[in-house]
């Protein structure tokens, strides 16, 4: 019985009408219902966790067995990994925690990761300029109304607006506040029309593609 | 003469120090700054408990002025609830939280004070009047160290207790009501195997054809679920378009890719795929490994992900779920490699990049429904058809609000007033 | 300023260029930034996950406050375990089958607040030639999410309103965005000229 779909099709029918419920039920535990879920989410990830670095590493670990096209760089990935968790351990040791600020932990932080991901982040700056060439090419109604829309705003937010027209960063305002926020707020509107419609499939069990 | 104007100096300044210590407290009892000078509280209502709502309404001519509220309990603690709190602020909290969970307890009579004052409140004021051998039983104006401080009279027993029933969410119950006939009334009526129509959505017919050329170049799919978790709706209707394509991708005996941010995602997309090769009739082309984890931070998944389609070079790139600001770097990716693209979300900060970058965006609601309208079973379509008439009824709401204020303001009709008021009151929630 | 002699600087100077120079095309050394990263912030992942969820939601819980509601998503977690075991890997659908659960029942509520919030937000609360025009937005873009009708003759033209409006707004969060991200750039920038480098200050 446990293998068919009929236990589980009932347990998120069971949990999502009693999530429903307690929307308007303030008194415990039901108040407290959300809070109690997402924690228990964050603990389920956890575990699930060691299947992630499972999948991880062990793709690595064959493609270094192999000795695939890269697999220095995935011997540099499993490296890494284990630098990491090897010096976490040996500072909660020595610290009692491996954020504390002295710790190498802290180091391995600031500087391998933060700047690694601030400089991925940063490449946006980039690809932000190839995305407008490209709309600046497309010669449709459409593409073209997004960019002059685009060049307006971002004009009319640095101070060389401002000495264009005065008119500018108000006519940017105007838009923010008025076009920008109507069709904002119709996207949301279909936007939570749409997610009921997919909570709603999937707690009455018509969409049951996620469980095989 | 040097040596005695020093020593005067000395005992000035021990002077001043002991005047100000001892004697720096003037008492005024029943004094107040104005009349009915008071705070008040209830009960939160509509809460799971745990909290005590304090109000004030003071002339407009304090505004400026600071108030403290303190508390003493039943069995005669004293403590303090806020300090220094802008009168024109109107109202405090004292409410339980995770740091102190049984801060307000409910059963326990509170008693409130108030302290208005210029300045701010004087620390060691505060501590001799909250200290228990003093308590702050009167209710006065006291000056101390020329600082002068009214407090008021404590309050009635306030009592905390948690609500069964949120009253304020009454209009959320009945529409909620009234949306499940409309959903069920459709569901019926597509069993009962009336035919539905669903407009085309730009993109969707293009799952064949990606799917198709990708697999003619000998080339993998890749589909990027985002980084949401499976507790996000977006993440949700994502893993339902990845179990249709990948169907497609079982039916044309290809590879398809799957890197995941969070590892529930991957566990969840697995069974998706699983389950989709099975009902393609090719469970023996499933491989878990394809579906794989590369990491919960969002930059390191970017940049894996962005490696990935280098070295895969995949004919076809799905970007499906829940994107934040690395949605444009996954996308110019994708698009430098020459890939068909189809991205969705419903972010509505990312889609402009979407647009900008991908052949196909499906834009907030149309990725909702694009599992729906790839499968396009009868009960499925009806719930779309649901959303429909809900559309309707929004549209009508709005159209009636405005022309209920044209007439309200500007015609200056009574009625129309009270109406329009009517209508904005029960939208608020 | 004279160039950085910290050996922490050095690895992040040279992490930052190793990633700049995927924008000329993929290399060894964007390959190593780029599973150097992933390596390294999983195993952070794996830290931050053990401290606060294994001690912090599920020992502390449990050994001190005697939680024992902890209990239940202990065993759905260890659940999932299930699937390192090709026999018994369907007990892992009972923990995706409740977060799932979850997702879908918190969003039906929520989705409901932020329906009303938006109605309630598109009411006309003054009368201005804006307040026509957000009215007349939100409809034609509602419209254009019209599924279950064709969009010709009258339904299509206004559809054809909704997808104008969606462009301005999509066109106005690009231009609104565009200087945020290029001063990410300059951020970097000037971590490389003058923490690195000592060129400026």
């Amino acid at each position: 019985m446990l293998k068919g779909k009929g236990i589980p099709i009932f347990i998120t029918f069971l949990v999502g009408m009693i999530m429903i419920i307690s929307f308007f039920i303030p008194h415990k535990p039901f108040g407290d219902i959300e809070k109690i879920s997402l924690n228990w989410y964050s603990i389920i990830a956890g575990f699930t966790m060691l299947l992630g670095v499972d999948s991880l590493i062990g793709m690595h670990f064959r493609k270094l067995k192999r000795k695939d096209e890269n697999w220095f760089f995935s011997l540099v990935l499993i490296l890494g990994f284990t630098a990491t968790v090897v010096v976490g351990i040996i500072e909660t040791v020595r610290f009692g925690t491996a954020f504390d600020d002295k710790s190498y932990f802290t180091y391995i932080y600031n500087y391998f990761i933060v700047p690694l991901q601030s400089t991925m982040f940063s490449l946006l700056a980039f690809f932000i300029a190839s995305a407008a060439y490209r709309a600046f090419r497309a010669r449709n109604f459409d593409a073209t109304l997004l960019l002059i829309t685009a060049i307006i705003v971002m004009l009319g937010r640095v101070p060389l607006g401002e000495q264009i027209s005065p008119y500018l960063p108000k006519f940017t305002e105007w838009i923010m506040q008025v076009p920008q926020m109507a069709a904002k707020r119709g996207i949301g509107l279909g936007i939570s029309l749409g997610a009921l419609g997919v909570s709603i499939r999937i707690i009455l069990g018509i969409e049951r593609s996620y469980l095989s | 003469m040097l040596k005695r104007t020093l020593l005067l100096i000395v005992f000035l300044i021990l002077s001043i120090s002991l005047f100000s210590e001892n004697d720096g407290l003037i008492f005024l009892e029943n004094q107040t700054p104005f009349e009915e000078f008071a705070i008040t509280g209830k009960d939160i209502p509509n809460d799971g408990g745990g909290g005590i709502e304090i109000e004030w309404s003071f002339p407009d001519s304090l505004d400026n002025f600071f108030l403290t509220v303190l508390r003493k309990d039943e069995a005669g603690n004293n403590s303090i609830v806020a300090t220094d709190l802008l009168v024109s602020s109107k109202q405090v909290r004292d409410v339980s939280s995770e740091e102190d969970p049984s801060r307000v307890k409910d059963g326990t009579k509170y008693y409130y004070t108030g302290i208005l004052s210029k300045k701010m409140v004087d620390e060691n004021f505060l501590n001799m009047l909250i200290s228990k051998e003093n308590g702050y039983s009167k209710n006065g104006i006291y000056i101390f160290n020329n600082d002068t401080f009214y407090v008021t009279a404590e309050t009635d027993a306030i009592i905390s207790k948690a609500s069964w029933f949120n009253l304020s969410r009454i209009p959320v119950v009945i529409s909620l009501i009234l949306i499940s006939f409309v959903f069920l009334y459709y569901l019926n009526l597509a069993k009962s195997g009336k035919e539905l129509y669903i407009r085309k959505i730009n993109g969707l017919d293009a799952v064949e054809e990606a799917v198709g050329r990708s697999t003619e170049m000998g080339k993998p799919i890749m589909y990027i679920l985002g980084i949401g978790y499976v507790t996000d709706i977006p993440t949700i209707a994502g893993l339902t378009i990845l179990s249709r394509v990948s169907k497609k991708v079982a039916e044309y005996e290809t590879k398809i890719l799957v890197p995941s941010y969070d590892p529930v995602v991957m566990t969840t997309a697995q069974e998706v795929v699983k389950e989709a090769f099975t009902e393609a009739g090719r469970p023996d082309l499933y491989n878990k490994n394809d579906i794989m984890y590369i990491t919960q931070d969002q930059f390191g998944y970017a940049a894996g992900v962005d490696g990935m389609m280098m070295r895969e070079k995949p004919g076809a790139v799905f970007l499906q779920g829940l994107f934040f600001a690395e949605s444009l770097i996954l996308a110019e990716t994708g698009h430098s490699i020459g890939a068909i693209q189809i991205s969705g979300t419903t972010e509505t900060a990312q889609l402009p990049f979407f647009v900008a970058a991908c052949d196909y965006t499906l834009i907030g609601e149309e990725m909702m429904a694009a599992s729906v309208y790839l499968q396009k079973e009868p009960m499925m379509l009806g719930s779309i058809a649901a959303e429909d008439l809900l559309k309707v009824f929004i549209m009508v709401l709005i159209i009636v609000g405005f022309i209920l204020s044209i007439f309200a303001y500007g015609f200056n009709i009574g009625i129309f007033k009270n109406l329009f008021d009517l209508l904005v009151r029960a939208l608020q929630v | 300023m004279a160039i950085a002699t910290n050996f922490w600087i050095w690895i992040a100077a040279l992490l930052t260029l190793a990633i700049y120079s995927f924008l000329y095309k993929d290399n060894p050394f964007y390959k190593f930034a780029e599973y150097l990263l992933v390596g390294i912030s999983i195993g952070y992942g794996v830290s931050v996950y053990w401290h606060n969820t294994i001690i912090t939601k599920v020992y502390n819980p449990l050994v001190y406050d005697k939680n024992f509601l902890v209990l239940i998503p202990l065993l759905l977690g260890l659940l999932m375990f299930s699937r390192f075991f090709k026999n018994v890997s369907y007990l892992s659908r009972i923990p995706i089958a409740f977060v799932v659960g979850a997702g879908t029942g918190l969003s039906v509520p929520s989705s409901f607040e932020f329906l009303f919030k938006q109605v309630y937000a598109t009411m006309p609360l003054k009368l201005d030639f804006g307040s026509l025009i957000i009215v007349v937005g939100v409809i034609s873009t509602l419209v254009y999410f019209f599924f279950s009708l064709e969009h010709k003759g009258f339904v299509g033209r206004v559809s054809r309103v909704g997808i104008t409006f969606i462009m301005v707004a999509f066109g106005a969060a690009f231009g609104y965005t565009i200087m945020a991200r290029v001063s990410l750039f300059i951020g970097r920038i000037q971590f490389l000229l003058s923490d690195w480098l000592g060129i400026i200050k």
